[in-house]
């Protein structure tokens, strides 16, 4: 299986505190990949150095064979990132959000017909296409940022906590979109959220103070530590870490 | 490419605000109007013949209410519109940082630069059409209350040569949209376009307040901004060289200051 992401002694440090400490992953393409931990883990700045936004301190990445020091501007035609933060242009209606990143990635006319129409059609924004961006529900907004970070045709996207925020039946709604979106693309997912890694990854690394503790399928990390929920397998795992 | 339609999406969201309709159209041509009307409402100064006044208070209290005249209004209420362009752009690039929607296009392939032309031409593209519609409104306005239009040839002159203000005010607007929040950014340019409106004599004749307020106002771009438009509607060619060169220099200074600061934050902000 080809792999979309090999980390070799990742490190981002900012002054005296290292966020991300040496850290080693594989990712293999049409995967999704949760990141999971508390908050300050690291998951977040590793998302950062994989999508150009900070420069690793260290290490070595390579995103679709690309090196992340010498190619990041063909990497980032390849891969795109739907923030913690809604990333919306308010006043845009939806349809014009979308032209308006496909845009800016240089998407030909032809291909983003096609993909606009796969867009509304899967994840149901047609309905709202003419519609204020700012004028829709958290949940709504939601889906039109990973909708933005779709419509590019990326081979790779990084959701970082899509759910953050959303109300019960607005998650189960993304999580929904998300495995619909398995099989186009490879997903990189961070969360805090142990019910949304075992719903929707395939493999799951757990973070804790910028180090990967453990790797592996959420049957195999319970296994690892002799629990029978994914919960009680991350507390272990993690509370390993902070003895 | 890029900066173009990022340029695209900036009018959009800066058309589609009704608030920037009231400032950056509204206000001015309000001003305009208010403005003339309270100096046809003030009597003019009648000296009886024989009464000793000194020729220096004379000349003062006719240069007191000649800024109110409207060949001298309309120049310096242009700039000051470009102020509240200063200010959209500045909540414009504030309220991307803030909202997240830089970060994503921090992720995308584009650079820097295109992000300065994509702030920089829908601003400009307002500005220009600001001060058309402002100098039309003069003009209907010299002909209702002087019966008299400006010079048509001075005036068109006048139009291409607030393009060094047009650049100063968007630069200032990058500027302190990179370093401010949205929350920030209004309260700090409200503050600046008081101090503007003050430094650069738009309702007062700084030239008749002494040397050391000229010496002030002269250490700043806005006193040269409003003085190279006055003369130039005027048709005082000679009047406007150095106002318009200190006025061009500043412009760069900031512009290329905005520029390089934003590349820099969005470095930091990596």
């Amino acid at each position: 299986m080809n792999k979309a992401i090999e980390l070799k002694g990742l490190t981002k440090t900012f002054g005296s505190k290292t966020a991300v400490d040496h850290i080693d992953l594989t990712v293999n393409e049409g995967e999704i990949f949760g990141l999971l931990g508390v908050n300050g883990a690291g998951k977040t700045t590793t998302i950062r150095m994989l999508t150009g936004l900070s420069v690793p301190t260290e290490g070595e990445a390579k995103i679709m064979g690309l090196d992340l020091k010498n190619d990041i501007d063909k990497i980032k035609l390849l891969v795109n990132v739907s923030t913690q933060e809604t990333a919306i242009a308010g006043n845009l209606t939806v349809e014009e959000n979308l032209r308006f990143i496909a845009g800016i990635y240089g998407v030909e006319k032809k291909d983003l017909e096609a993909r606009l129409e796969d867009i509304f059609d899967s994840l149901e924004l047609g309905e709202v296409k003419s519609q204020r961006s700012k004028t829709l529900s958290g949940g709504w907004q939601r889906r039109l940022s990973i909708a933005m970070a779709l419509i590019t045709g990326p081979k790779l996207i990084f959701l970082d906590e899509p759910t953050l925020g959303l109300d019960v039946l607005a998650r189960r709604e993304l999580w929904r979109f998300v495995k619909k979106l398995k099989s186009k693309v490879t997903i990189v997912l961070t969360t805090h959220y142990l019910d949304e890694v075992e719903a929707l990854c395939d493999t799951i690394a757990i973070m804790a103070k910028g180090h990967v503790l453990a790797v592996g399928n959420a049957d195999e990390l319970k296994k690892s530590v002799n629990k029978d929920s994914l919960e009680d397998a991350f507390v272990e795992i993690v509370g390993g870490e902070k003895k | 490419m890029r900066s173009l339609v990022f340029c695209s999406r900036n009018i959009k969201e800066l058309l589609r605000n009704p608030l920037s309709y009231v400032f950056c159209l509204g206000l001015p041509l309000v001003m305009l109007v208010v403005m003339t009307l309270i100096n046809s409402s003030i009597p003019k100064p009648e000296i009886p013949s024989g009464v000793g006044i000194p020729a220096e208070a004379s000349a003062s209290a006719a240069a007191a209410t000649r800024v109110f005249e409207i060949d001298m209004l309309t120049p310096a209420i242009a700039v000051f519109g470009l102020t509240f362009i200063m200010l959209f752009c500045c909540i414009s690039v504030s309220s991307d940082r803030t909202s997240a929607f830089l970060t994503r296009l921090y992720a995308s392939p584009m650079k820097s630069t295109e992000f300065i032309i994509g702030y920089t031409l829908p601003f400009a593209i307002v500005a220009g059409a600001q001060i058309v519609i402002t100098y039309i409104t003069g003009e209907i306005i010299s002909l209702i209350v002087n019966g008299e239009s400006f010079n048509i040839g001075y005036m068109l002159l006048s139009l291409p040569l607030f393009i060094p203000s047009v650049i100063m005010f968007i630069g200032l607007g990058v500027f302190f949209g990179t370093l401010l929040n949205d929350k920030a950014a209004p309260g700090v340019c409200s503050a600046f376009i008081t101090a503007a409106a003050i430094l650069g004599g738009i309702w007062m004749d700084i030239d008749a307040m002494g040397d050391g307020w000229v010496a002030v106002c002269s250490c700043l771009p806005f006193y040269h901004s409003v003085k190279y438009v006055r003369c130039a509607l005027a048709g005082d060619f000679g009047g406007m060289v150095l106002p318009i060169l200190i006025c061009t220099a500043f412009a760069l200074v900031i512009f290329v200051a905005s520029a390089l600061l934003f590349a820099h934050k969005a470095k930091a902000d990596k």
